[in-house]
């Protein structure tokens, strides 16, 4: 024993332990469970610089496409299994039809422009790939892949009628700056659908390129780009138009980076089994530039005083709302889709994208919806929704006649027109999900409770305002977790 | 006593849903309660119809349908036709305000000289300054006709809007210049001329001011101003559509009422009343999200928010419209309960509404944790009291017996299951009320003086407000709030509390014997002439000459001012007129905040200075030099001290020590720091003066060798309970010094290091236990107990060696051997450490940390202001100890020789050459 030296060492360490143990043992521990979205944020190796190996020059755009193929083979074929590419869902089975269907922009008719068959140059436009100028486009031709829509980051390049670069547009240049798409590659169509900016999505306009902390906290505060969210693999864009999801796959949601109740107060977790986080962290929509809420078809082709806002000769009327307060519906993520033939009660309203869920609907959640109304021709005789042909000769904004551009869409679209047509009523449900605001600026309890709260408790099923009648668990007997 | 119902909404469901099942009636009254719910988005504009309020004729004094007679409504006709509301105003201290608690001036204890009341009416007031005058006084101030033409504004009628003070009606009472209640102060003349009430009328209770949604408060206020107060409640219906106004005509509308002349439904809108309702007359509400609030604060219009910068609102303060400084950070609401829709009515509830009153629980049976039995509706719809639910409020001092009967904090909210972040919740929550965290900071204004002993020239006090930079009541103005004073609050349990408070400090001059306050007009009469002041006044006070008097100058800050001013008041005939001041408590309870926006750091109060003694600015300046005094009746001892600053400026200095509140950190006995702090300097002191003066005569003489033996001198256990006992106390001290002082080691979490502190004293100790377990089972113990004989002579001589034969190399007196390790003095020094200072320290340090378990027995024993004090004292003398310990452990024979063998276990020791006896037994 005497000759042990370090003897001390081992008092010193066990005296020690003696006074950590406890306190690291007592030490009062926070069992909350944590919140750690960024761990859910990819981080991105710098990319390639591409200007030695894409030299050029390129004749035309094709050549671009094959220069990329060289070095990524899979490329074009991947792309070409997505909507980006297809502009058509694959065939779904939906409830109350005996056949498969599909829809997308490149069979569907919606109430902004009506429909794209025998329109394409304009609306392919933002197709990605190049030359969809008639039904004839060959979809299996790698060759007419667009890369650069989404990868160049020069700036100058900008597309044109049926997907085709501009007049003038220096390939080589956007060809060498390829690099991960930003969000200025994602926002030139997805900003302006419905034709302009801000027109279609009351979530998504210009000011999203270089957003303000308020406006978006993601892409503002926190400086995020579209694909942080929209994570891509082999080309398949994560995430899904909600106006047209016949299906959940592939979908996005807040809880894929935030827990399902992040909120410090109790009272606020409770909500997130009923109510969407779109419904209380976007609190308007439309907050920079106004979207479209209506469009009156029928009075299109007068001459009257035009301003882009409220009447164009060649689309009607519009009504334009900025600040938008959204509607609120149960929402399950789902949706029925009118398809070119359907029956349409031209008495009421015809929902072109009827979504599903209400209070019973345990998947269901109070969501936050831009609705777009409109008066879009149908045949009086057949009473199902037409789709005109407007561009080009012949079109309705060359002739201003109905009848005749009617007749040639009807032919494109492979339905009768009986020559009768008349306007009817429809709505289209805009769920919006961009916008997220910072938490400071997030709705607060007056906004949905009490007298003049937003939300009309009995039309969403309750008997009248949960926060004294009991939320839909006491009135509809459901037991809902919270969660997606 | 109604106290504490614990209702809880489930229990409201469930009555709503057995009502559903009973008929039409009862549920015609659970929706009224509720009829919110019924308001659909689109109806917002237009005030909801009432669901389920019958249609009804409006009648008038006589019982008449106004359509017929044309006359004013009167609403103990209309709405009495169903409801009793002889009932309701009888019992409605809203009505009354102090009419049935009347008293002759001086007669009440707590009370001013002048006070007649406890309540608005008669209970003299500063901010309102006029003096409802008691019948037999000289000079008529306020008459009942003016009390109801000026405060009637903030009143509900009925009460002493009805009825003289021996409660007969007004109406009988003839008119007479001599009598205060039927005559009024011509302000022209200063002369009381005759008022003749069956000519005005009289203020019925106004059920419309609470019981319809925006009710014209404005054309009420109007009405009672012109003194036509028969018409007041009319007035109140303006802009409702059911009636008229054209000139001083009322014209009821006719298109409002159905053939049978009862109103159409679509203008019924009846209902509970919401936080605007209130709102009218206890101070800013705001209840819309969309539309920014703005208020400039001290606004006369809005009472509760003038008092103390309360503000009801769920809008978040960033949203405001207000000039708040920070504005950008503020995410909160203005309170939470009303962003929470937590209404003013479900705390301030009517005492028999069944839905809300639940019996105190302590004053059921031990069997019963809720008694189910309720008043039916339909009766508490005939009779509902309109006796309200109240707080304990410093101020409101009527209907005394209704205090504390409201939902207070802890009638909805658990503290069980929350506040697990702060330390000692118990003794948190003993000695503090819920608001002094959660009602942290006031961002807005409020009133911090009135000097009555001046008038500007529109006849009103120079007043300052605080909270506000710049001119206080301009847009412009920068609101940059205040904190709250924090006062021991006395609740209606007898507990003591601490609570926050605004404290508004007025002067005034008061004259005659019993004292009176000088009448308005008699002050505008010593100061102006017309409406401009006096050219006497201005010759003295104008000290810029510029012929008007600035803030600034119109003080009375010297002894010739306030001469010239009491000498022109005793012109007027007002016997030996003198200032007096004093300082009224507001409670602050509202505008609360959740718990991101509560105080949650340590040091905000556990500090040199702590937010618990903030002084408190009472006054920018003090007129005639006369130090305001508390108001008495109030809810609060103001324990702290008023103290005039160098600068002029008058603050509230809190002591929280007088309310037998220790905060550590923040407290400390300075006599306790100072002797402890001179025995640890002195010990030091004495061994650098020792250990120098060893090693200067260790240099002169030669080099001594001894000759030494190695012993197995301590144990393995010995020495891992010393080294223990070594580090958890040397961790104690420090960590101990921390709380003591956070200020001064400020990286240090304050929470933390109470937490380390606790666990190193378990630690401490289980192991001072253990190895007092071992010492006796060992039989080691015996060489810790002195052995009596020769003690005295062995002590002497170990002593002396310290002090004589250490510095000339003599050896140790005693041996050091493993069965006999400790000399003389340290067995008596340790025998002292061990059975004195350790147990003490240990027993005063459970305690403390006891408090908050069994605060009885704490302060059975002097409770934190004892034990603390105590408890650092003997801290003090463990850290002298240790610094003794340590050097003494150097004078072996080689310094660090006695450290490396506690260290190691074996100790050389040198072999012991005994001496002779010298000393005589």
């Amino acid at each position: 024993m005497k000759n042990f030296r370090f003897i001390w060492v081992v008092g010193l360490v066990v005296t020690l332990a003696i006074i950590t143990i406890p306190l690291v043992i007592f030490w009062p521990k926070d069992t909350a469970p944590k919140d750690d979205p960024w761990a859910h944020v990819p981080v991105r190796p710098p990319h390639t610089d591409h200007t030695a190996l894409l030299p050029g020059p390129f004749e035309n755009p094709s050549d671009v496409t094959r220069a990329c193929l060289e070095c990524h083979p899979d490329a074009a074929s991947d792309l070409m299994k997505t909507t980006h590419w297809t502009w058509e869902s694959d065939p779904v089975m939906l409830p109350g039809r005996s056949e498969p269907v599909t829809i997308g922009k490149k069979n569907s008719l919606n109430n902004f422009c009506l429909g794209i068959r025998s329109n394409w140059p304009g609306c392919t436009t933002c197709h990605a790939g190049y030359g969809w100028s008639d039904e004839s486009f060959d979809f299996t031709n790698q060759e007419l892949v667009d890369c650069l829509v989404c990868h160049d980051s020069s700036g100058l390049y900008v597309k044109s009628k049926s997907g085709l670069p501009a007049e003038g547009v220096d390939l080589a240049a956007a060809a060498q700056s390829v690099t991960t798409p930003s969000r200025d590659n994602c926002g030139s169509c997805h900003f302006d659908g419905g034709g302009g900016n801000g027109v279609k999505h009351a979530d998504l306009d210009e000011h999203l390129y270089n957003p303000t902390d308020e406006l978006d906290v993601h892409m503002g505060k926190n400086n995020f780009i579209c694909i942080d969210c929209h994570q891509t693999k082999d080309h398949l864009v994560s995430g899904r138009a909600l106006s047209t999801s016949i299906t959940l796959e592939n979908q996005i949601y807040c809880t894929d980076c935030h827990i399902a109740t992040p909120h410090a107060d109790e009272r606020l977790n409770n909500h997130t089994s009923s109510v969407a986080c779109q419904t209380c962290h976007i609190p308007y929509g439309a907050i920079k530039d106004p979207t479209k809420v209506d469009w009156d078809w029928s009075t299109a082709g007068q001459d009257l005083p035009e301003d882009p806002h409220e009447y164009l000769k060649i689309k009607g009327s519009f009504i334009y709302e900025k600040n938008l307060v959204p509607e609120y519906y149960w929402f399950s993520g789902m949706e029925t889709r009118y398809i070119v033939g359907d029956i349409i009660d031209p008495s009421k309203p015809t929902v072109i994208n009827q979504i599903a869920g209400d209070i019973h609907d345990p998947n269901a959640k109070i969501f936050p919806f831009k609705v777009h109304r409109a008066r879009q021709p149908y045949d009086t005789v057949y009473n199902y929704l037409l789709q005109p042909k407007t561009v080009g000769e012949g079109g309705f904004w060359t002739t201003f006649d109905w009848k005749s551009a009617l007749e040639a869409g009807s032919k494109a679209i492979g339905i009768e027109f009986s020559g009768q047509y008349g306007f009817a009523e429809t709505e289209m449900y805009w769920p919006i999900t961009h916008l997220v605001a910072p938490k400071e600026r997030a709705l607060q309890c007056e906004s949905c409770h009490g007298p003049n709260g937003r939300l009309d408790w009995q039309a969403l099923g309750y008997p009248g305002d949960p926060l004294e009648w009991g939320g839909r668990d006491l009135n509809t007997g459901l037991t809902i977790s919270a969660g997606k | 006593m109604f106290q504490h119902a614990y209702f809880k909404r489930i229990n409201f469901r469930r009555t709503s849903l057995v009502l559903l099942a009973f008929g039409s009636i009862l549920l015609a009254t659970a929706l009224l309660n509720h009829q919110a719910v019924f308001a659909s988005p689109a109806q917002v504009d237009n005030p909801p119809t009432s669901p389920l309020h019958p249609t009804f004729e409006i009648l008038d004094e006589a019982g008449q349908n106004v359509l017929l007679s044309g006359k004013p409504v009167s609403t103990m006709k209309t709405c009495g036709t169903c409801h009793d509301t002889d009932f309701i105003e009888q019992h409605s201290y809203h009505a009354w305000v102090g009419l049935d608690e009347m008293f002759s001036p001086g007669q009440k204890d707590g009370f001013r000289e002048w006070d007649t009341s406890t309540g608005y009416f008669g209970k003299w007031n500063p901010l309102f300054y006029r003096y409802l005058t008691p019948p037999g006084d000289e000079r008529l101030d306020l008459s009942t006709a003016e009390w109801i033409m000026t405060q009637g504004i903030r009143h509900v009628g009925g009460g002493p809007a009805v009825r003289d003070r021996n409660q007969a009606s007004l109406l009988n009472l003839s008119p007479s210049a001599s009598n205060p209640e039927a005559s009024i102060l011509d302000a022209r003349t200063g002369q009381a001329v005759p008022w003749n009430w069956s000519e005005s009328g009289v203020v019925e209770m106004n059920c419309f001011l609470c019981h319809i949604p925006e009710p014209n408060a404005a054309a009420r206020a109007q009405a009672l101003r012109d003194g036509l107060f028969r018409w007041a409640n009319t007035a109140t219906l303006l802009g409702s559509g059911l009636v008229e106004q054209q000139g001083a005509t009322y014209t009821w509308n006719a298109e409002a009422f159905d053939k049978d002349g009862k109103l159409k439904s679509e203008y019924v809108t009846i209902q509970d009343p919401t936080n605007e309702n209130c709102g009218l007359c206890h101070g800013l509400v705001h209840d819309d999200l969309q539309d920014p609030l703005l208020t400039t604060g001290c606004k006369p219009d809005q009472y509760r928010t003038q008092t103390s910068g309360q503000i009801i609102s769920p809008q978040r303060m960033a949203d405001s419209g207000m000039n708040l400084a920070n504005k950008v950070s503020l995410d909160r609401s203005w309170d939470i309960h009303a962003e929470r829709q937590v209404t003013c009515t479900d705390c301030h509830f009517s005492l028999n509404n069944p839905v809300y009153y639940q019996a105190d629980a302590n004053s059921q049976p031990d069997y019963l944790t809720f008694d189910p039995r309720r008043l039916e509706l339909g009766e508490y719809l005939y009779q509902p009291l309109h006796q309200f639910a109240r707080g304990q409020s410093a101020q409101s001092t009527v209907a005394p017996e209704l205090k504390g009967t409201m939902r207070s904090c802890e009638s909805c909210h658990s503290i069980e299951n929350t506040h697990d972040w702060l330390p000692y919740k118990e003794s948190h929550v003993r000695a503090l009320s819920c608001e002094t965290c959660h009602v942290q900071k006031i961002y807005s204004t409020a009133y911090q003086q009135f000097d009555w002993t001046v008038v500007r020239t529109d006849g009103h006090a120079s007043t300052a407000c605080r909270g506000v930079e710049g001119e206080s009541g301009s847009l412009k103005a920068l609101i940059k709030g205040f904190e709250p004073v924090i006062l021991p609050r006395k609740n209606i349990d007898g507990n003591v509390q601490l609570a926050p408070y605004n404290l508004i400090t007025s002067w005034f001059w008061v004259y005659g014997e019993p004292a009176r306050p000088v009448r308005q007009i008699d002050l505008m009469a010593a100061w102006l002439v017309g409406d401009e002041y006096a050219p006497e006044v201005l010759a003295l006070f104008d000290q810029d000459g510029d012929g008007e008097l600035n803030p600034v100058e119109l003080r009375i800050d010297t002894p010739e001012k306030e001469t010239l001013i009491s000498n022109r008041l005793q012109t007027l005939g007002l016997d030996n007129p003198r200032i007096v001041g004093e300082v009224q408590p507001y409670s602050i309870n509202h505008t609360v905040a959740a718990g991101d926006w509560a105080t949650k750091d340590c040091r905000a109060c556990h500090t040199n200075d702590s937010r618990l003694t903030q002084p408190f600015t009472l006054a920018s300046y003090v007129p005639g030099n006369v130090m305001p005094e508390f108001v008495q009746s109030t809810n609060t001892q103001a324990s702290g001290d008023i103290l005039l600053l160098e600068n002029g400026e008058l603050i509230y200095q809190p002591d929280t020590s007088q309310e037998g509140v220790y905060i550590f950190g923040h407290n400390a006995v300075a006599w306790v720091d100072l002797l402890g702090s001179l025995f640890f300097m002195g010990t030091l002191l004495g061994i650098t003066a020792h250990g120098g003066l060893r090693f200067y005569t260790s240099l002169k003489r030669p080099r001594h060798t001894p000759e030494l033996k190695t012993v197995y001198m301590y144990t393995v256990y010995e020495r891992l309970w010393h080294w223990l006992q070594t580090f958890t106390i040397i961790l104690l001290l420090f960590t101990g010094l921390i709380i003591h002082k956070p200020a001064t080691f400020g990286i240090f979490s304050f929470s933390g290091v109470v937490i380390v502190h606790n666990i190193l004293a378990v630690i401490l100790l289980v192991n001072a236990a253990l190895s007092l377990f071992y010492h006796l089972v060992s039989g080691e113990i015996r060489q810790y107990i002195p052995r009596p004989y020769g003690f005295m002579d062995q002590a002497i001589q170990q002593a002396l060696y310290y002090l004589r034969g250490i510095f000339k190399g003599a050896e140790h007196p005693f041996e050091k051997t493993p069965e006999k390790k400790l000399n003389p003095l340290q067995q008596v020094t340790y025998f002292g450490i061990l059975n004195v200072l350790l147990p003490l320290q240990v027993v005063t340090g459970a305690l403390m940390w006891g408090v908050q378990h069994w605060p009885d027995v704490a302060a059975r024993l002097g409770g934190l202001p004892f034990l603390a004090p105590f408890h650092s004292l003997i801290a003090w003398l463990f850290a002298s100890f240790i610094v003794g310990h340590v050097y003494l452990t150097t004078t072996g024979h080689e310094p660090l020789a006695a450290i490396k063998a506690m260290m190691m276990g074996w100790d050389e020791v040198e072999v012991y050459h005994p001496v002779e006896e010298t000393v005589e037994a």
